[in-house]
């Protein structure tokens, strides 16, 4: 088992706002390394302002890094020519929180699987494409007849398989996954998770998966980072984060995950 | 503290949309006991919160009607009131909160403003308003409330604002706290705060909560009793206890089955096939049944009625039946599962 990707040392400064008086530039990521190995998961969680968003885009090199490597499949991202940045576009694709920001509302499902296959040239002509969509249709649990629909036609949960088929369509090795089921129902999410651990399986792809929801951590996660203020404060796998936490930001962490246990409240204390 | 403080009889409220009318609410029973938490919880579009603005009828206009039933307040009918009358009770007797603290306050007012109004609005002057505004700051755990007080809401960060947003609801001891999605904009850990500021305060003052939520495990640390909604209607009602560790109605085993947690690492969750059918056209009889894995013809027939099992009341022709054979095929151990379970 290889890394696939590596993050060194990363760092990034959002800074110096302000048109008269220059605010202090803020570091939103504070030296920050971790390596994703080949066909896992790896969470990063943490509250909003922690900085694992911006890990997220400058790993898919949407977001230059003020200093620090992300090394993808043994080449850096950060040094790479246009010809080179382009093939890794292909091999690392991203499913966001929200789908409906994330896919175009004039583009119709057809056009959105399409056009990543086109500007990769993948798939000969255009029926080849259509077939290799409607695949990937089939392949995330939708009807292939939806490909004349539009994104606003579909339910949070079906835009969000739409997502990741569109995702998958250039055929990926890596997916960076922001909060993929936040804005979903239990019921949705649970659909979700399981059509991505069936992909993860039959496509040997690995996860960087972001979020906030632990429950969702101990779930899909092999390894587990967590990250404060720009920082990782601890890392390690599962078993460890959850059961032997030992920063007192983890436990903090921890300790104000609400039960679903009635009997074994851990928020608030049983009424008198 | 004995006996309901609120009370919802057969609640049906429409909404007129382009598609047609919309049953939102379709017969909709329950109580909340004095100093007790009642738990509303479901997901996205099942009505929950088209309830709570029935009851404080701020249902959105044009759109919302409340077409029948009672809401009884200490006995008292409250959609026999006039607006003005209503006026009265809201923010006096019965308060809500609101998920998003943000655009439920005013951004050109300051914090003492906006909660002083809350008290001079019922009959307080202004003096009594500057002075308890300062108190229930104090009281909901604002660090500096004299400072706060001159502050603007785009000033404080998300869990400031809900503490404001509670305070506001408090200032004029209200019977019942409505709190709908009072946490879900707010990180874990400040989550943990506001609820146990609420549970804190209405241990103090003795005041009902009706909590609407998606979020079962805000539901297995608040409540003392659920409702589980689903298309319009209460699927199950029972003490929080059985809804967790002994779920009757179908949907309510499978919310909790479809929850991610340690246990079921390595294996597919459960899966709700299919979706919620159309407000517009409810089906014939049990809205669950085109998802239901114990679906029988006879669930098509007619809407079932609650049947009582136990504690529990559910909305299911097959409870009996359903309950033998779950117990003995039961997959998963209550109190054994997840943690923060986020729905």
């Amino acid at each position: 088992m290889s890394a696939i990707l590596q993050i060194e040392n990363l760092r990034k400064e959002f800074g110096a706002r302000g048109f008269l008086k220059k605010s202090a530039p803020k570091l939103a990521v504070d030296d920050v390394s971790f390596e994703v190995q080949e066909g896992q998961t790896l969470a990063l969680v943490g509250e909003s302002g922690s900085g694992k968003s911006t890990v997220g885009l400058m790993a898919l090199g949407l977001l230059a890094p003020t200093s620090g490597k992300v090394i993808f499949d043994g080449k850096s991202v950060t040094d790479l020519n246009s010809t080179e940045r382009l093939a890794l576009r292909r091999k690392i694709q991203v499913v966001f929180q929200d789908p409906y920001g994330s896919l175009n509302g004039r583009m119709t499902i057809r056009e959105a699987l399409t056009e990543g296959m086109m500007i990769h040239r993948l798939g000969a002509n255009t029926r080849e494409r259509e077939e290799r969509a409607a695949h990937l249709l089939a392949d995330v649990g939708m009807e292939p007849e939806v490909l004349n629909r539009y994104p606003h036609e579909f339910s949070g949960g079906q835009r969000q398989r739409v997502a990741i088929a569109r995702a998958l369509s250039v055929e990926p090795k890596f997916m960076v996954l922001d909060e993929p089921t936040s804005a979903l129902d239990v019921s949705v999410q649970s659909q979700v998770l399981n059509l991505l651990r069936r992909l993860q399986r039959e496509r040997s792809l690995s996860f960087l998966f972001i979020t906030h929801n632990l429950a969702v951590v101990e779930y899909m996660a092999d390894t587990v980072c967590v990250m404060s203020q720009g920082k990782i404060v601890e890392r390690g796998s599962v078993e460890k984060i959850f059961d032997t936490p030992e920063q007192d930001y983890t436990r903090k962490l921890l300790s104000s995950i609400p039960s679903t246990d009635p009997d074994a409240r851990r928020l608030t204390p049983a009424k008198s | 503290m004995s006996g309901p403080i609120l009370e919802v009889r057969n609640l049906r409220t429409y909404l007129k949309t382009v598609r047609g009318t919309a049953w939102a609410v379709d017969g909709v029973n329950f109580t909340v006991e004095a100093g007790k938490t009642r738990a509303i919880v479901g997901e996205s579009g099942c009505g929950k919160s088209i309830t709570a603005l029935s009851i404080m009828q701020l249902l959105p206009e044009p759109a919302g009607f409340v077409d029948s039933g009672q809401v009884l307040l200490d006995g008292k009918d409250l959609l026999d009131l006039t607006w003005n009358q209503m006026r009265d009770y809201r923010g006096r007797d019965l308060a809500m909160i609101f998920q998003e603290p943000m655009t439920s306050l005013n951004p050109v007012f300051t914090i003492g403003n906006q909660v002083a109004e809350s008290v001079i609005a019922h009959g307080g002057t202004k003096a009594h308003g500057r002075t308890r505004a300062l108190e229930l700051l104090d009281r909901v755990g604002i660090e500096d409330p004299h400072r706060v007080l001159r502050q603007y809401p785009h000033e404080l960060s998300g869990g400031m604002r809900q503490r404001v947003m509670i305070a506001i609801a408090l200032a004029n001891n209200p019977k019942v706290l409505i709190a709908d999605e009072p946490t879900t904009a707010l990180d874990v850990t400040v989550q943990a705060q506001i609820l146990s500021l609420m549970r804190e305060i209405q241990t103090e003052m003795g005041m009902a909560i009706l909590l609407i939520t998606h979020d079962l495990g805000v539901v297995a640390e608040m409540a003392d009793d659920v409702s589980v909604m689903y298309a319009g209607m209460v699927m199950e009602d029972a003490p929080v206890r059985e809804i967790f560790h002994n779920p009757q109605h179908p949907y309510t085993r499978d919310l909790l089955e479809s929850l991610p947690s340690r246990q079921s690492r390595g294996k597919d969750l459960a899966v709700i096939e299919g979706s919620v059918p159309s407000a517009t056209h409810w089906p014939k009889g049990c809205r669950y049944a085109n998802r239901c894995r114990f679906r029988i013809d006879a669930c098509e027939a007619a809407v079932p009625p609650l049947f009582v099992r136990g504690a529990s009341e559910a909305r299911c022709i097959r409870l009996d039946e359903i309950a033998e054979k779950g117990n003995t095929a039961a997959t998963r151990i209550p109190g054994e599962s997840g943690k923060g379970v986020v729905a």
